[in-house]
């Protein structure tokens, strides 16, 4: 057999959340049991029947050295194997779909966690670039998404109103506990906080938890690709206008699930931005178009965190899925200054 | 070879923690010098710190049971190298005995400061009591350290 | 699991500080050496594993700085970050990644560049409530479990000074090792400065800048790229509670090691380590955590780790030597370390060890360890 394809299927199983919010006054491993409480009795399953776990947290949001520690008896990872891949919630449920497929274990919990409420996030992030040529600049991932943003609207002078009103529109579907503006005009008169970001405009964020149970055994919904990138770290050596890694994650996936990139027939599309662009540029690298219906529940746009936001993605793909709504659905996770990682999953009905 | 260029960063962080629920009980009782551990309803184990859930059973947990201030040492040591308090930013001062206290009514061992730090007069076994601060601030070390009982 | 081998490993040189590279340097030079070992190109790496910990240089998503270094742009890539295991969690991340049939090569790659932060500072983000109060560190920590494991199996300075003597010696015959002292002696060990009774500084590991990588193959291209693949024939891991307190009688229990020892044991076929094992690359952060290992892997009874260093079993030339790189205790980049574990187990058995080789090495075992008691165990040999 070649490369590009998992060996075994792998099937989501159970899905739990502790939901976005401004501020959650618990402790992380309060936050985090909710979630895979959830996700246990949503998979009818009992802590015994968890082969592994899969991670997914950074030490520097949390405030934490291995901050997997705090976490390790809430995620169930006592006397059990634990891998933490402290990239992104996505990242972390597609290995976890790679140690299915192996052959290595048969049921794998997957949790991410963070909260953006602990700590400057923004100015947390400024840790992420590169210290010798861009930390010191002292750019964060927001003043990256604004240099892509202004790049993208160099020559289109509606870029700022479509952009508001794509987020003012996904504002409205969600159903979050965000105080933040949600008309066009609001967002328009909000204060920019990365030119031409208007903070109105972008996803906000806070505390949240998301747990996915992910089997061997069937259930109702079955992950079919999977595909992950990591782009240049250097601005200036992408074309930061369009996402190329999320084109290859995505062609990756399709791969995987032995489909051609052009012309899938997806249902339902569960993206991952923080920021009004970047449904542009979501589209414009997976040639998704306007058939498929994105982000029903008003994606991160209605509240979201950091990491847990392509898992939380997922569930909501999964979700979908398993309601009949959507045959065939994409969750989408990224990381890192202006998309630098990319993950995609395609899950699908039935055995 | 040219010298190496270094570019020097300051790391200036800080976090708010959320106490868990069990934890603020806990530092509650610290207050009045009352010590309290969570019982498994599984396996009975009887947790300090208090924590939300028993990690081999993966239960939660709710039954508080009340722990002695005095217990058996279980493991000592005596450090010699000034070591970083991470609440004060100030190096921690050299000698101090350390050691692994079971209180009893308690299953788990807690990890607490000697007033000993004579390697000669500390031995596994010996029964310690908890040395309690004047003011009660409801937190870990409103317990100084440990003396060995003769 | 399906087949899978390491075909190629390479190493940084290890120091107290390497000003002649930065971090993304480190991890470009072990992943070149690795590259050039499995005699492949950067063009036949499917997806990449990263493994740090970032704390330690104040950082957060290293792999989006280092990737590139590592040959990832433009490929998968994500990184594994579990304490002291980092190194070996991320070498199984790759292996699982191989074995799903997802990639047909992967590159791990831990490194640590200890000089450039301050790992005092990234280690002391313990519980807020609880350990920032009543704080010993990770020598203090250590030591407490030593006091145990000394009262209940009667192990003597002496034997621990010997653990650490033979680390240093075996180092000397590894040109990446960081410390270099040959001519170490028991006596030397045994007053050297008191850091945590009974912890002395030589029977503590060093702080090293390096890095590490191991090339992972899939069965069909494995055999192509190396006449002797290390076939991974069992991996397993266990995580424990988070308090130090909750751990019963640590290093004279260590459940977590024992049980995935037990289950790598059992993937692999192997009823007595000591005689089927050939060699062993175990994560020794302290020269007493070998002998307590030794008995934690099967080597010996309890209460006989002791007798086990002052025979020799476990030295070259001896039934089953453990380190002969010189082990964690000559070189420690913490996010490396697991690697480096892992790839000089691999390299006994490609046969590629030059002055450290053991002779006819076919089944290799490699440990990591972290936290307070996470545990790594992977069984590797020459046939799948």
């Amino acid at each position: 057999m070649s490369a590009g394809a998992l060996r075994r299927p792998v099937y989501v199983s159970g899905i739990g959340e502790s939901r976005p919010v401004p501020r959650d006054p618990r402790a992380i491993p309060e936050m985090v049991l909710e979630a895979v409480q959830a996700a246990y009795a949503d998979a009818r399953c009992a802590h015994t029947d968890i082969d592994a776990v899969v991670t997914a947290s950074v030490d520097l949001l949390d405030g934490l050295t291995a901050s997997n520690i705090a976490v390790t008896e809430v995620v169930d990872a006592v006397m059990k194997p634990e891998t933490r891949i402290s990239s992104e919630g996505l990242a972390a449920a597609l290995h976890a779909a790679a140690q299915i497929a192996s052959g290595a274990y048969d049921a794998v919990l997957v949790v991410a966690h963070a909260k953006t409420s602990m700590a400057d996030y923004q100015g947390l992030t400024r840790w992420a670039l590169d210290p010798i040529h861009v930390q010191p600049l002292g750019a964060d991932f927001l003043a990256c998404a604004g240099l892509q943003a202004a790049m993208l609207a160099d020559g289109d002078p509606g870029a700022e109103r479509r952009w508001a009103k794509v987020a003012a529109e996904r504002r409205r579907a969600g159903n979050g506990t965000f105080l933040i503006p949600s008309s066009v005009e609001e967002i328009l008169l909000s204060p920019v906080i990365a030119a031409p970001l208007r903070e109105g405009m972008c996803a906000p964020l806070g505390d949240a938890a998301c747990a996915v149970v992910l089997t061997a055994g069937s259930a109702a919904v079955r992950l079919t690709g999977v595909g992950w990138d990591l782009d240049s770290h250097a601005l200036g050596e992408r074309d930061l206008r369009r996402w190329d890694g999320l084109r290859r994650a995505f062609a990756r996936a399709c791969a995987v699930a032995g489909m051609d990139p052009r012309g899938m027939p997806i249902d339902l599309v569960e993206p991952s931005c923080f920021y009004p662009h970047e449904e542009e540029m979501f589209r414009a690298a997976t040639a998704i178009g306007e058939r498929a219906e994105l982000s029903p529940d008003g994606g991160l746009f209605a509240g979201t965190a950091p990491v847990v936001a392509g898992l939380s993605r997922f569930a909501a793909a999964a979700r979908g899925v398993r309601a009949g709504r959507a045959k065939r659905a994409l969750a989408h996770g990224a990381w890192g200054p202006a998309g630098q990682g990319q993950a995609v999953a395609i899950l699908q009905a039935g055995a | 070879m040219s010298a190496p260029v270094h570019v020097a960063l300051e790391m200036d962080q800080s976090w708010r923690y959320a106490a868990p629920a069990a934890m603020a009980r806990f530092c509650a009782g610290l207050k009045e010098r009352r010590i309290e551990a969570l019982r498994c309803g599984g396996c009975g184990r009887r947790y300090l710190p208090p924590r939300p859930v028993c990690g081999n059973c993966h239960l939660p947990l709710a039954d508080w049971v009340p722990v002695a201030d005095e217990g058996r040492l279980e493991a000592w040591t005596v450090v010699h190298v000034p070591i970083l308090d991470p609440r004060t930013g100030r190096m921690r001062e050299a000698p101090y005995g350390m050691g692994l206290v079971r209180l009893d009514g308690a299953d788990t061992t807690l990890n607490h400061f000697l007033a000993q730090s004579d390697p000669a007069r500390l031995a596994i076994g010996q029964r310690v009591r908890a040395v309690w601060r004047e003011q009660l601030a409801g937190a870990i070390d409103d317990i100084r350290h440990f003396e060995v009982l003769a | 699991m399906n087949p899978v081998a390491i075909v190629g490993t390479g190493q940084t040189r290890h120091a107290r500080a390497r000003d002649d590279a930065s971090q993304a340097e480190l991890v470009r030079e072990a992943a070149a050496r690795a590259l050039e070992d499995a005699a492949i190109e950067p063009r036949d790496i499917d997806a990449v594993v990263i493994a740090n910990m970032e704390l330690f240089e104040g950082r957060a998503w290293p792999e989006l700085w280092v990737g590139e270094a590592a040959f990832a742009a433009g490929k998968p890539c994500v990184k594994v970050a579990t304490g002291g295991t980092s190194g070996t969690s991320g070498c199984i991340a790759g292996i699982h990644q191989v074995a799903s049939g997802l990639f047909d090569i992967v590159l791990v790659v831990g490194f640590e560049k200890h000089s450039e932060g301050h790992t005092q500072t990234g280690m002391t983000l313990t519980d807020p409530y609880w350990d920032r109060a009543v704080a010993s560190g990770a020598v203090g920590n250590f030591a407490l479990s030593v006091s145990q494991y000394m009262a209940e199996r009667g192990t003597t300075e002496r034997q621990a000074a010997q653990v650490a003597v033979k680390a240093r010696r075996n180092a000397a015959r590894n040109p990446y090792a960081h410390l270099q002292m040959p001519a170490l002696t028991v006596e030397e060990v045994l007053a050297s400065k008191p850091l945590a009774h009974p912890l002395r500084m030589l029977d503590m590991c060093p702080q090293s800048d390096g890095a590490c990588a191991i090339v992972v193959a899939s069965g069909t291209r494995a055999r192509k790229l190396n006449p002797r693949p290390a076939w991974v024939r069992a991996a397993a891991t266990r995580h424990e509670q988070p308090f130090i307190g909750d751990i019963e009688r640590r290093l004279a229990t260590m459940r977590t090691l024992r049980e995935a020892a037990r289950e790598a044991y059992a993937g692999a076929g192997i009823g007595n380590p000591l005689k089927e094992l050939d060699v062993a690359e175990i994560y020794e952060p302290v020269s007493y955590a070998e002998l307590a290992w030794y008995e934690a892997l099967g080597f010996c009874e309890e209460g006989q780790a002791g007798r086990l260093i002052e025979e020799g079993v476990t030295e070259m030339g001896g039934e089953l030597p453990v380190n002969p790189s010189g082990g964690v205790l000559s070189t420690n980049p913490v996010g490396a370390s697991g690697v480096i574990r892992v790839a000089e187990a691999a390299l006994q058995i490609h046969g590629r060890g030059g002055e450290r080789q053991v002779d006819g090495v076919r089944t290799a075992l490699a440990t990591g360890y972290g936290v307070y008691a996470w545990a790594d165990a992977i069984v590797l040999a020459d046939r799948p």
